[in-house]
Formats: structure tokens, C-alpha cells, sequence
């Protein structure tokens, strides 16, 4: 075996234990992660946070902008797919309700007059 | 003479070969193309976001009453002592004039936690499917129904199902009243002179961070807060009287108006006289 085939072998083992390592081994670790990386079940459980919140106080200006913390989606998108999460995933029907009412309300809010258009 | 170096350039471009694939290898992996995180956990978060979240655990306690719920939550972020991290993060969040409103939360919260600390509740192992725990939850009518409570999955730190609360945690609301339950007056030298100490307590006798004091006087007004001295309780405050001057103190929540309270005469053992203090205690009927 020539001496270039055994240097482009080694190369090559180089690489996969290379990755191996960086991939495997120790791999980037991501320690200031943003609330948009977040799992889906994680941002559902948030954005139910919010809807419990918000079934108390109707705030749903303060709703809206909690949810902006999971990314800059329009908070009805946010809440519409933890919605959708949530029911394929069978949350209790208490905590569904409380999902559909946060849902509806940001549907229907004009973030630009900050009310609820009819 | 290249006889005897064949071997040693032999091993060289072994060497050299290995380190360079090594070097690709670990340039792809931590540079070209890492690993992708898109589905972090609560507990990777920054820890400005870390502390949003936790607030928002807080103030989503504080409607519902869930404590197991909230716990739970909060293991998400990983915090080493949960407790210290919400009572910090509420001494800050007053100390910064409590801008989001979330110091009373976080205090709820932490006082809740100190009733019923996580590691007195067993811990259960990670669920790997999705899990229905049962809890109580307050219902609107004030009384307490079995619900079921979905957990976040695959989780990196234990949960803990608590025993749950059967009712909710009393929260003072605006225009409760409290009520003035003490007065005393206070000679003690090793007190600032003049030093107004109040003392909030809610029905159960546990203290209230976060409450505002309204004191004042013929041609001022201060507003204190309860919890910024933690190591004298969470719901004490203090202010110092000057001499010769009348105060009036109610709380900003609603109580009664507490008026002609100056500090009183006092003498030490030798005989000086000082300005004493005046100790005050409000709780909720």
C-alpha cells in the first residue's frame, strides 16, 4: 500500500474520530439558549402559563407581550400551535379551554389600537 | 543512510495524516456544522429569559393555587435552590421598583415553597411519554377539585409531585383590610434612634412581601416596602421617625389609617435620653 493511500486512511480515521468527539463526546453545549428553541411541549406549557393568567385578569395586551418572550410570531400563531399541541398530546380539557380562550382573544386583537375589534 | 530514516518518516506522515483528519473532524463538528439545538429545555435558557419564565411560573401560581404545578415548573429551569433563586429574584425585582409587578408572585411563591420545600415530597423518575399526575386545583368557587395536569415531557431534571393544597393561598387584594393587631412602643439602644418597624401578616400569620407602606407626615409622604430586609423577615419594614414630628401609616392594599405615632422618650441605664422606636403589626382578618 502506497504511502499516500495510508496518509488519506489516517486522515480519514482523523475526521471520524474528530466528529466523533465533537459530535458525540462533547458536542457544543448551549447554555444561553432563547425561549424560541424551546421544545414544543415546553412552549405549550408556557403559553398555558399565560392563558392561566390570562383567564384571571383578561390582560390580553400583557398576554400578547408575555407570549413575544417565545419569538417574534404574531402571539396568536404562538398560542393557536401550543393549541394544537396540546391536543394531540390529550392535555386535561380544563387546561384545552383555557388554550382556546387565549387562542380567541389574540385572534381578535389588533395589536395596533391595543383593543379587541369586534 | 535514507534506509535508516524510512522508518521515522513513516511514522511522521501517520502522525501528521491522523492530526489533520482529527483537525477537519473537530472544525466540522464545533464550526461547519454543530449540533443543532431546537429543542432546548427551560434549564438551558439565558438567565434573563430564565428569570421571565420563572415569573411567569409565579404569576400563573397565583391565579390558579397549584403549588405542585408551579414546583414542577420550576425544576424545568435547574435551579440548584429554588427557593433563594425566586426570594433573590423578588428582592431584586422590588429593589428596581418592580417594574413587570412580578415581586409580589415571586414572593407568594417562595413563601409557598418554604411551607411545603420540595425535598419533603418524593421525587418521581422522568416520565418519558406524555403523563397525566393528578392535582388539585382551586375551582373558581373557591373549592378544591380533583383536575388532572399535564407535565412537559423527557425532562432533565426530576419532577416532584407534591402533596397538593386543598385550597388556595390567601392573597390580599386591593381594599382588604388589614388591621392594626399591635402597637408597642420600643426602648432598645441597639435600634437606629427613632425606627418605625412594621410587620405584615397575612390571615394565616405569615408575613407579606411586597407590601407597600404609605407613611406621612405634615409635609411629606414615603412609601416603604415589606421583604427588602429578608434577614428580618419577609414582611418587615422599617423607617426612621425624626424628633418632634407626627406620622400617620396605613398600607397601600387598604387598612386602617394609623395617625399621631412619634418616637418616644426613652433613657438609658445611665440616665441620657434617646429617641425610641415603635413597633406596628398589620394582619388580615
Amino acid at each position: 500500500m502506497s504511502r499516500w493511500i495510508k496518509f488519506f486512511i489516517v486522515i480519514a480515521l482523523g475526521l471520524a474520530a474528530g466528529l466523533i468527539y465533537g459530535w458525540v463526546i462533547s458536542p457544543v453545549e448551549y447554555t444561553n439558549t432563547t425561549p424560541d428553541t424551546l421544545r414544543a411541549d415546553y412552549r405549550s406549557d408556557y403559553v398555558l402559563m399565560v392563558a392561566e393568567v390570562f383567564h384571571a385578569d383578561q390582560n390580553v395586551e400583557q398576554a400578547a407581550r408575555r407570549l413575544g418572550m417565545l419569538g417574534s410570531e404574531p402571539p396568536a400563531r404562538i398560542a393557536s400551535q401550543a393549541l394544537d399541541y396540546a391536543r394531540q398530546a390529550n392535555f386535561p380539557a380544563s387546561d384545552l379551554a383555557l388554550l382556546q380562550s387565549l387562542t380567541a382573544a389574540l385572534q381578535t386583537w389588533q395589536p395596533a389600537s391595543g383593543g379587541v375589534s369586534p | 543512510m535514507s534506509a535508516e530514516h524510512e522508518p521515522r518518516r513513516g511514522s511522521w506522515y501517520l502522525l501528521t495524516g491522523l492530526l489533520i483528519g482529527l483537525a477537519l473532524g473537530l472544525l466540522m463538528a464545533w464550526v461547519v456544522a454543530p449540533v443543532e439545538y431546537v429543542d432546548t429545555a427551560p434549564a438551558s435558557l439565558r438567565p434573563d429569559f430564565k428569570d421571565q419564565y420563572r415569573s411567569m411560573i409565579a404569576s400563573a401560581y397565583l391565579v390558579t393555587g397549584d403549588l405542585g404545578r408551579a414546583q414542577s415548573r420550576l425544576s424545568l429551569l435547574g435551579d440548584v435552590d429554588p427557593l433563594q433563586v425566586l426570594t433573590l429574584q423578588a428582592q431584586s425585582a422590588l429593589a428596581a421598583g418592580d417594574p413587570d409587578g412580578s415581586a409580589y408572585a415571586l414572593s407568594r411563591l417562595a413563601d409557598a415553597l418554604k411551607q411545603f420545600p420540595v425535598g419533603t415530597q418524593s421525587p418521581t423518575s422522568l416520565p418519558q411519554t406524555p403523563e397525566l399526575v393528578a392535582s388539585l386545583t382551586p375551582s373558581p368557587a373557591g373549592s378544591a377539585t380533583l383536575t388532572s395536569t399535564r407535565r412537559p415531557t423527557s425532562l432533565l431534571t426530576p419532577i416532584y409531585t407534591p402533596t397538593p393544597r386543598p385550597t388556595r393561598t390567601p392573597t390580599p387584594t386591593v381594599g382588604a383590610a388589614f388591621v392594626l393587631v399591635s402597637q408597642e412602643n420600643v426602648c432598645d439602644v441597639n435600634l437606629s434612634e427613632g425606627l418605625l418597624q412594621v410587620e405584615i401578616q397575612d390571615a394565616a400569620g405569615q408575613p407579606i412581601p411586597g407590601a407597600e407602606i404609605i407613611i406621612s407626615w405634615e409635609d411629606g409622604e414615603e412609601h416603604v416596602f415589606t421583604g427588602l430586609k429578608p434577614e428580618l423577615g419577609n414582611g418587615y419594614a422599617d423607617f426612621v421617625m425624626e424628633l418632634n414630628v407626627g406620622y400617620s401609616i396605613q398600607l397601600a392594599s387598604g387598612s386602617q389609617l394609623v395617625t399621631n405615632l412619634s418616637a418616644p422618650p426613652c433613657q438609658t441605664d445611665g440616665g441620657d435620653s434617646y429617641r425610641g422606636g415603635i413597633r406596628l403589626l398589620f394582619q388580615q382578618p
